[in-house]
């Protein structure tokens, strides 16, 4: 077995938890396996089939976590494209052009880029290199962030009316980031959020729709290979790496949504930039 | 002919070809692509299904934008 339970539970608990928090979980995924000696690479078939059942697990946590948003979301697509037009209160309609616009570039740049970029970085020492450089992307959005007004009390509503079309179709982009193993998604995702005006919370919020769909495409775009025979003998472990995901996406998205009514991504960018140079360190000397 | 319905038109030609294009890249395998495309590679048996999906998704995006700005002026936002 090229992978076994225990290690896809520890794998699943880690991917739960990364993918959310903006501390990019590709990244974890190699250095994790690197730094306790585990012979699992990024790049082995394997590896990936068996992070298609935990990207899965975790794209159907948020959809869920989400459900009465994405129900409003959609509500509002269909009404704009009854009316062919977004009226100017409605909210949900112009949230979900967003998320749309946002996505199209993500899942363009993904569909194109993601095994190239893996396979030329596909080493831990970069992946550490580039965590490091993570947390100084967190902390120059931080840095940089617009405060802008925050006048309606509906999150949505508020979301809506700061993000601009072209400032979604910028984060949507800004997330193929992620597609080099150390950078974040939900970290560029939110650091994009800040820069255009929207507060903590609201930037988290719009990640995590924003993420939603491209998390689970992509892991449906990638189903048939846990069916098939590169998913013999990793179903099992897989399994249960996608329930652990599950158990710790939620847990995280509930506390980040609560952690960023009042906190900032500082304590991320912090351990990003730190945990990234001490593991960069270990690994240029080991 | 206005700017707008210039603009409209050259976007549902556009989305129709992109996902014509879309389906040539689901239907044929990389040697039998036409060697402009990307992805064409002699004596490959390789379809290339995400480029197909990335045209397919540009091309729906081409035509949802002439929907919405080809629909009655009262709505004053439109995505794009």
């Amino acid at each position: 077995m090229p992978i076994s339970y225990f290690q896809g539970a520890l794998l699943g608990l880690l991917q739960g938890v990364s993918e959310l928090f903006p501390v990019s979980s590709l990244g974890h995924s190699v250095i994790l396996p690197r730094l306790v000696g585990w012979h699992i690479h990024q790049n082995d078939k394997f590896f990936i089939t068996f992070l298609v059942a935990t990207h899965l697990a975790t794209a159907i946590v948020l959809l869920l976590f989400f459900r009465r948003d994405w129900w409003r979301i959609l509500k509002g697509l269909g009404r704009s494209l009854r009316d062919r037009g977004i009226a100017p209160d409605d909210a949900d309609a112009r949230l979900g052009w967003l998320l749309v616009v946002g996505t199209i570039p993500a899942g363009i740049l993904g569909l194109l880029l993601q095994d190239k970029l893996r396979a030329v970085f596909a080493s831990a020492l970069s992946a550490a290199i580039f965590l490091f450089l993570n947390g100084f992307l967190l902390y120059g959005a931080e840095l940089l962030r617009r405060r802008a007004p925050q006048a309606e009390a509906d999150d949505d509503v508020r979301i809506a009316q700061q993000v601009s079309w072209r400032a979604a179709f910028l984060v949507g982009a800004a997330q193929a980031l992620a597609l080099i193993p150390g950078f974040s998604r939900s970290g560029a995702t939110m650091g994009g959020g800040l820069l255009v005006g929207l507060s903590h919370k609201d930037a988290a919020r719009f990640a995590f729709l924003m993420a939603t769909p491209i998390i689970g495409a992509a892991a449906v775009l990638k189903l048939p290979e846990l069916a098939g025979p590169t998913g013999n003998g990793v179903r099992g472990p897989a399994a249960v790496g996608a329930l652990c995901a599950a158990v710790t996406a939620y847990l995280a998205v509930r506390f980040l949504m609560r952690f960023f009514e009042t906190n900032t991504l500082t304590p991320f960018a912090i351990y990003c930039a730190g945990a990234g140079a001490a593991c960069a360190l270990y690994f240029a000397l080991a | 002919m206005d700017r707008r319905r210039l603009l409209v038109l050259a976007a549902i030609v556009a989305g129709i070809v992109l996902i014509a294009i879309a389906a040539v890249y689901w239907a044929e395998p990389a040697k039998s692509l036409p060697s402009f495309f990307p992805g064409h590679q002699a004596g490959s048996g390789h379809h290339h299904v995400k480029h197909g999906i990335a045209s397919f998704l540009v091309g729906l995006a081409c035509l949802v934008f002439a929907w919405f700005n080809t629909g009655q002026k009262k709505t004053p936002s439109a995505p794009a």
